[in-house]
């Protein structure tokens, strides 16, 4: 379980204006276990950023953000072991096969090597990559890519996984693919957060919904909650609707 | 402690699989070094050889009036051409070194007895006609005093009176210090190569890492980040040993089978031995700066452009005591750059190191190494670092 309470984050501003740019403001929010939560919102809107304090990339300026009840201020390692991150750069070493790659975190997370291969195999096997699996990943498509990267992330097999926008740039099989995968995560009682901007992506998987826009809330709940709140019959009519004018935003 | 174990061995398993920059950090350096020493070495050895016992051909110009002086000339290797140009257009030309003008009043001056003028006509900024001249000089020199003494024989005078008092030199430098001189920038090759020698490993692991995006995944793994650092920065210290202790070989392979430069320097097992212990500290300080700077740059191509400015560095000493040389200092020992210059002279020529001045030297080399490689830790701390673009 992952609880975010009133995060803020801001990043000193370039240029004549030096005023300071606010890219998170009292974003908070609880992703259950068993349960994929979705983080919605336009370019832009801080979804980013929010996650990187979920993972300890960032320390928030204020509030606090809790792995399955634990505060991670001064726990980092602790809260990066619990958790499996697909960050939003998701280079792979190219010189290396996609099993060493894979290989290289699970030594950093400290697991032996039986249990790697183990790993390895039944990842591999849940995201369809046997057929490059022991190749260096130079020339690597941008699936293939991704796969790698959700591969070495879930290594350890943490009970809390965070990914930045997986799908960005994925085909529609590869994408019909993950999303079979993410499902299996959350039948495995795993606590997922995924990042979208894409509407029919996040109607499709979660099962709750946070919707983000200039760096703040502005509505949480289910799908069917969502049309309720909008009084619109189509999601994505919700969306522009909570996002795009004053009236969304006040609803 | 494990995690750097596992970062060093997965950055060299990248190395090893990335042929160029491989080949360009452990052969490049040790292939260079030796061959710009020797080839050098032996390029001005030989040149100073041949211009010395080489018969050298010079225009005289009215040879007719002294005939006598030209044909003992010729007895001494210096012998007669003619010139198709002006001879002083030759010289402005460069096509001459060096030619004799003889006075047309030489025989009547000879005749009295009174000093007849023989010209050395020369370019004297023309480092290449250095060597000429001189021959030149001494030949006539010879001349002079030979038939001096003759004169003085023929009034019956002994020609010591004529010499009242005679200057001679002592060399007392001992045949291995005058090796030195002609090597004086061999360290500054040895301690470059020790300290740039790791760059294209280490802004690839560094700036590298982040241009390639793959920073941000590995930072938010468990593995703390002075384990990674310390792992990237013993990676490349280890490639820098391997380059070095590959560059002494070449450097001992070479000088054996170019007698000449074993002649001028050092390179006994002992000494090849001591210059490679030397140049550790360098290897260390050089990988934790490169890392310390290439981490804070956004792409390779920002790291790169840092590169230029510290090649320079190791050259700051060795042109400040060109400038101005000065005697050794113990304070000298602890200054990065100018204490590894120091240090192989010592070695190249043959001089004990006393204790306290290893001492000074291992302390402030690798306690600098120390400082570098904190700083770089503290780096990878920095929130903006793991964000990459």
């Amino acid at each position: 379980m992952i609880t975010a309470e009133h995060l803020r984050k801001t990043f000193p501003g370039k240029g004549k204006d030096k005023g300071r740019v606010i890219a998170v403001d009292d974003v908070g929010f609880t992703a259950r276990d068993g349960e994929i939560t979705g983080l919605l919102g336009p370019n832009g809107a801080g979804k980013t950023t929010t996650l990187r304090m979920l993972y300890t990339l960032m320390r928030p300026e204020s509030g606090r953000v809790l792995v399955d009840g634990a505060d991670v201020a001064g726990n980092e390692e602790a809260a990066r072991r619990a958790l499996g991150v697909l960050p939003d750069a998701r280079g792979v070493y190219k010189r290396l096969t996609a099993r060493e790659n894979i290989r290289y975190f699970g030594e950093l997370h400290g697991l032996d090597p039986k249990l790697i291969e183990e790993r390895t195999r039944r990842l591999a096997g849940a995201l369809q990559m046997d057929d490059f699996l022991d190749r260096q990943t130079e020339g690597f498509s941008q699936g293939q890519r991704t796969k790698t990267a959700i591969a070495r992330a879930l290594v350890h097999d943490p009970k809390n996984v965070i990914l930045d926008e997986p799908t960005n740039g994925l085909d529609v099989m590869t994408t019909r693919g993950l999303r079979e995968f993410l499902r299996q995560l959350r039948s495995e009682g795993r606590c997922v957060i995924f990042s979208s901007h894409i509407m029919q992506e996040v109607a499709a998987l979660c099962d709750r919904v946070v919707v983000i826009a200039h760096g703040k809330v502005v509505a949480q709940g289910t799908a069917d909650e969502l049309r309720a709140q909008t009084g619109e019959a189509n999601l994505e009519d919700a969306f522009v609707r909570l996002i795009g004018s004053d009236e969304g935003l006040h609803a | 402690m494990k995690a750097m174990l596992i970062v060093w061995m997965k950055e060299l398993r990248e190395l090893v699989r990335d042929r160029r920059t491989l080949l360009l950090a452990l052969v490049l350096s040790p292939l260079l070094t030796p061959i710009l020493v020797i080839g050098l070495g032996t390029l001005a050895e030989s040149r100073a050889k041949s211009q010395i016992e080489k018969p050298l051909a010079i225009a005289i110009v009215g040879a007719e009036r002294a005939p006598n002086l030209v044909a003992w000339l010729g007895g001494q290797g210096i012998t007669r051409k003619t010139l198709d140009e002006d001879p002083d257009t030759a010289i402005r030309n460069q096509d001459e070194d060096v030619y004799l003008r003889i006075e047309p009043e030489y025989a009547a001056h000879w005749r009295d007895g009174t000093p007849a003028l023989v010209e050395i006509v020369h370019d004297s900024t023309r480092e290449d006609s250095k060597i000429p001249v001189k021959r030149v000089e001494a030949a006539i020199d010879l001349y002079r005093q030979e038939l001096g003494a003759l004169r003085l024989l023929a009034r019956g005078v002994s020609p010591a009176v004529a010499s009242p008092v005679v200057a001679s030199h002592k060399d007392l430098s001992t045949p291995e210090a005058r090796k030195g001189l002609a090597l004086a920038f061999l360290p500054y090759l040895l301690i470059l190569s020790a300290f740039l020698g790791t760059v294209q490993l280490v802004v690839d692991t560094t700036a590298g890492e982040r241009e390639r995006q793959s920073l941000e995944p590995l930072l938010a793994t468990p593995a703390r980040r002075g384990a990674i650092v310390s792992g990237k920065i013993a990676a490349a210290c280890a490639v820098g040993v391997t380059a070095l202790l590959l560059t002494m070989i070449s450097l001992k392979v070479g000088a054996q089978l170019s007698p000449g430069i074993g002649r001028q320097m050092d390179v006994g097992t002992t000494a090849i031995g001591k210059m490679l212990f030397i140049l550790l500290p360098m290897v260390f300080i050089g990988g934790s700066l490169l890392t310390f700077i290439a981490a804070g740059a956004k792409s390779v191509k920002e790291a790169q452009s840092y590169m230029g400015v510290l090649i320079l560095l190791p050259m700051i000493p060795t042109l400040i005591l060109m400038v101005s040389p000065v005697k050794n200092q113990p304070w000298m020992f602890a200054v990065p750059f100018l204490a590894q210059n120091q240090m192989l002279l010592k070695v190249i020529r043959s001089e004990t190191i006393e204790p306290l001045t290893w001492a000074v030297y291992l302390a402030a080399g690798f306690g600098l190494a120390a400082v570098l490689w904190f700083a770089a830790t503290r780096r990878y701390h920095q929130e903006k670092l793991a964000v990459s673009a």
